[in-house]
């Protein structure tokens, strides 16, 4: 509960002076994450799945919802090729399940994409296949944001690869 | 078959709602609750005394809590921003001007969550009275009277525990503006100075205070509030505290029903 709730203070801090700000300005915010991962995250923690929708009915609804989808092994190989150690939490090492960081981590974050799964549909989420390479998931983004978004000639010439 | 005047059925149906003199709201959720923590018929009883700042809570349960220890009873004591995870935060948080009113109740529910899991739940589970210096309400009034949703709010404190019984030191403000001025002198934040009502301590100490009490006594039936007047001496208030926490106690049922391990509850 306590993870929540501090996650839920730390969003309506950045929802207030971060996001509302610049959207009244009409500037476009990108969020890096956004309430979904409390949904996904704190479910799995053991949260009640309607509190927490409700918890967080404060925030804004985005205008667009990317989420990039990784199988679980992509995700540990991807993690494990860069950094050697696991973050506690990113493990879900809290939950006890099991006291081999990357066992862990394959188990809780595992339970997390389903529950990503779920939103998908409730939320009506864009999913990017994560798998496929920087340049064509980029590329892809670009197109998908295009269509939702208003974007002067001049912005969208630049589409050059990251 | 069920004749209407059947003597039989009266002893054994009051045996079975032993705890409902607390209002029938025992060992529950107000809302979703924490799935993970499912509430058992705990041995423990959680009493609440609420009230709004200055109005005598910390008396009353400094002596309330005296008594029941001579009685016998394991006492532990719980009130708002004691966390250990959250007291400096908070502390933190109120001392620099970046708070709003979102992020102060949420504040708040955490610290509240905090001492819910890791206190009152596991006194509970003991055995123990847990006597709550303050408890939801408190949040529910200050928030509601900043213009914060209260069906949200309700939403929000649905992973709290319905008190065995809540008292609620009821106080009009001009008793308050003498008792508080008379003791410590009246604070930023108990005047509600955020909500910027002028520059005036003293009226917007009165015109805050005003609208907190319109808030508590909104609440009282939907929360089964104990309603007493704290405007009486000490001694006055706290004989009618112990009489009701002495009938709760009694009805909630004697020590054979419980399992042998809870011995704190036990009155000797």
């Amino acid at each position: 509960m306590t993870f929540s709730l501090l996650h839920a203070t730390d969003f309506a801090d950045r929802l207030l002076y971060k996001i509302i700000p610049p959207l009244k300005a009409g500037m476009i915010v990108l969020a890096d994450r956004y309430a979904y991962t409390a949904f996904a995250r704190d479910v799995t923690r053991g949260v009640d799945r309607q509190w927490v929708r409700e918890l967080y009915s404060f925030a804004v609804r985005p205008d667009l919802a990317l989420y990039f989808r990784v199988p679980i092994d992509v995700s540990v190989d991807r993690l494990l090729a860069r950094r050697v150690k696991l973050k506690f939490y990113e493990a879900g090492m809290d939950l006890g399940w099991s006291t081999n960081p990357v066992e862990s981590f394959r188990m809780f974050q595992g339970k997390v994409l389903d529950e990503y799964d779920h939103l998908v549909n409730e939320f009506g989420l864009e999913v990017i296949d994560a798998k496929a390479s920087i340049t064509d998931q980029q590329r892809l983004v670009r197109n998908v944001i295009a269509q939702r978004v208003q974007i002067t000639e001049m912005e969208l010439s630049d589409d050059e690869p990251v | 078959m069920t004749s209407p005047s059947e003597p039989q059925q009266a002893p054994d149906s009051g045996a079975d709602d032993g705890g409902a003199n607390g209002g029938g709201l025992t060992g529950r959720y107000y809302g979703r609750g924490i799935p993970y923590l499912p509430l058992e018929s705990y041995p423990g009883k959680l009493i609440a005394i609420e009230g709004t700042d200055g109005v005598g809570r910390s008396t009353q349960i400094q002596l309330l809590r005296e008594w029941l220890e001579v009685r016998g009873y394991g006492v532990i004591e719980t009130g708002w921003t004691r966390s250990m995870l959250m007291q400096p935060t908070i502390e933190l948080a109120k001392s620099s001007n970046t708070l709003n009113k979102l992020t102060f109740v949420l504040l708040y529910a955490t610290d509240f969550a905090d001492r819910l899991e890791k206190e009152i739940i596991p006194a509970l589970k003991a055995g123990f009275v847990v006597l709550s210096d303050r408890y939801i309400f408190t949040a529910l009034a200050r928030a509601g009277v900043r213009g914060v949703d209260r069906q949200w709010l309700r939403n929000l404190y649905g992973f709290a525990i319905a008190p065995h019984m809540v008292f609620y030191l009821n106080v009009d403000v001009k008793t308050l503006i003498g008792r508080v001025l008379a003791s410590r002198g009246m604070d930023f934040w108990e005047s509600g100075m955020d909500l910027k009502h002028g520059d005036d301590i003293y009226d917007s100490f009165r015109a805050y205070q005003n609208k907190l009490l319109r808030e508590y006594s909104s609440m009282a039936d939907e929360f089964h509030f104990k309603v007493v007047d704290a405007r009486r001496p000490v001694d006055r208030i706290q004989d009618e505290l112990r009489k009701n926490v002495a009938a709760f106690l009694e009805s909630a049922g004697r020590p054979a029903d419980r399992p042998a391990d809870t011995l704190a509850l036990q009155p000797r």
